[in-house]
């Protein structure tokens, strides 16, 4: 192939480009997307009996807006990610919320550990986790990956583990408000645990998500 | 030569003015992110790719990504990510490829289970199967000739014999029968 011929090629084929809009303007339109989802999965199972008291508890309140925030700053990460020339701190930006997340949650644990002294105990089997953190993270995960395919595939498995990782969190947000789980060790064990679960299957499977689309225009 | 803050700020003007569909600065862009390319290729182990190659590489994923450059960030940077991921991509290929060679200092001719080498004991007595043929009843030793020597297709074997293409595969068949048994005594 011919580097003058292929150059040539391309340019009499360029049109004008829709600029991709900043990281944090397409975490903004995810997230508004996102929530509408969210919202109808939350009104279908029906909002929790006791969601009124649970708004002013502070340490619930901390913990559901700690997870609202890993998700908004994974998805912006992830956006940084697919545009080329971005400084490589902007991917670890949903570190310091986890870790506000968790650490309210390590709390809890602890403070339940003191109270019963045998934390291990307290955890019983919730299998209604897994599957409504599914069910409401999947209308996010389809927009994320749509809207990650816009960007350039530089680190597929990243990107993608990122953009599970904010549409499992939007999910535990919504969950937070139809599922009565308030127990530390099991949010942290069937909520979190979900979580970290999807993220780094869906990581794994990044480049079947994220490819180079590459067409010659010369054929070759 | 390396690009220095003024070709930074004429290669992000022309990246401006490609990306709202003036293909003459498109061209002039595409022109100086070659040697930008080839140059930085050169320092890294590709394999059998050359670096122009991975040029050429660049220079589609640029055309296929250049949506993403945002005007208000260095134009550089954006360029040389893509670069260095198309060059790594490059040295995974290569060394999937490497992985997948196998050296072997004599090839094997055949699959290595015994029924696959029945070469190895010779051909046979061509004498020996030129009598078994002719012993052969007539039908089946016609179709023999006509289907195995002359290597014709069915439907030319039955026009040259009029026996039917049915006729001829049940004859054949039972000819392959007869010569094994005959040849293995």
């Amino acid at each position: 192939m011919d580097s003058a011929e292929l150059m040539r090629a391309l340019a009499d084929e360029a049109q004008p480009v829709r600029r991709l809009r900043s990281p944090f303007a397409r975490m903004a339109i995810w997230f508004l997307i996102s929530i509408f989802w969210v919202a109808l999965v939350v009104l279908f199972k029906g909002v929790r009996p006791d969601l009124t008291a649970k708004l002013v508890d502070a340490r619930w309140m901390l913990e559901v807006l700690a997870a609202l925030a890993t998700s908004l700053m994974a998805a912006t990460a992830a956006f940084c990610t697919v545009v080329p020339g971005r400084p490589k701190w902007e991917h670890a930006m949903p570190l310091l919320p986890a870790s506000v997340w968790l650490g309210v949650l390590a709390v809890g644990c602890y403070q339940a550990w003191r109270q019963s002294g045998d934390l291990v105990a307290q955890i019983t089997p919730d299998w209604a986790c897994f599957p409504g953190i599914v069910m409401t993270g999947i209308g996010p995960a389809i927009v994320m990956v749509a809207m990650l395919r816009r960007g350039a595939p530089l680190s597929p498995r990243l990107s993608i583990a990122l953009g599970a990782l904010a549409a499992a969190a939007l999910a535990e947000v919504g969950l937070r408000l139809f599922h009565q789980q308030d127990a530390s060790i099991m949010v942290l064990v069937w909520q979190g645990g979900t979580v970290c679960l999807l993220s780094a299957v869906a990581g794994l499977s990044g480049r079947s998500f994220l490819r180079w689309k590459l067409k010659s225009p010369i054929g070759i | 030569m390396m690009v220095g803050d003024q070709g930074e700020e004429e290669l992000a003007a022309l990246m401006r003015a490609a990306q709202v569909g003036d293909k003459v600065a498109y061209l002039a862009l595409l022109k100086r992110i070659e040697p930008i390319a080839i140059r930085m290729a050169r320092r890294r182990w590709l394999g059998s790719q050359t670096p122009e190659d991975v040029a050429q590489d660049v220079l589609l994923s640029v055309h296929s990504v250049r949506h993403t450059y945002d005007p208000g960030r260095a134009f550089l940077p954006w360029v040389r990510t893509i670069i260095h991921n198309r060059m790594v991509d490059a040295q995974r290929r290569e060394i999937r490829r490497s992985e997948n060679i196998v050296f072997v200092e004599e090839p094997p001719e055949t699959f290595s289970k015994d029924h696959t080498n029945w070469l190895d004991v010779g051909p046979g007595d061509p004498e020996e199967l030129t009598r078994a043929i002719a012993d052969l009843p007539p039908g089946q030793r016609q179709a023999i000739e006509l289907l195995k020597l002359k290597e014709l297709s069915l439907k030319e074997a039955a026009a040259a014999s009029g026996m039917s293409v049915g006729a001829l595969k049940v004859a054949v068949h039972r000819a392959m029968n007869s010569l094994r048994t005959a040849l293995s005594k």
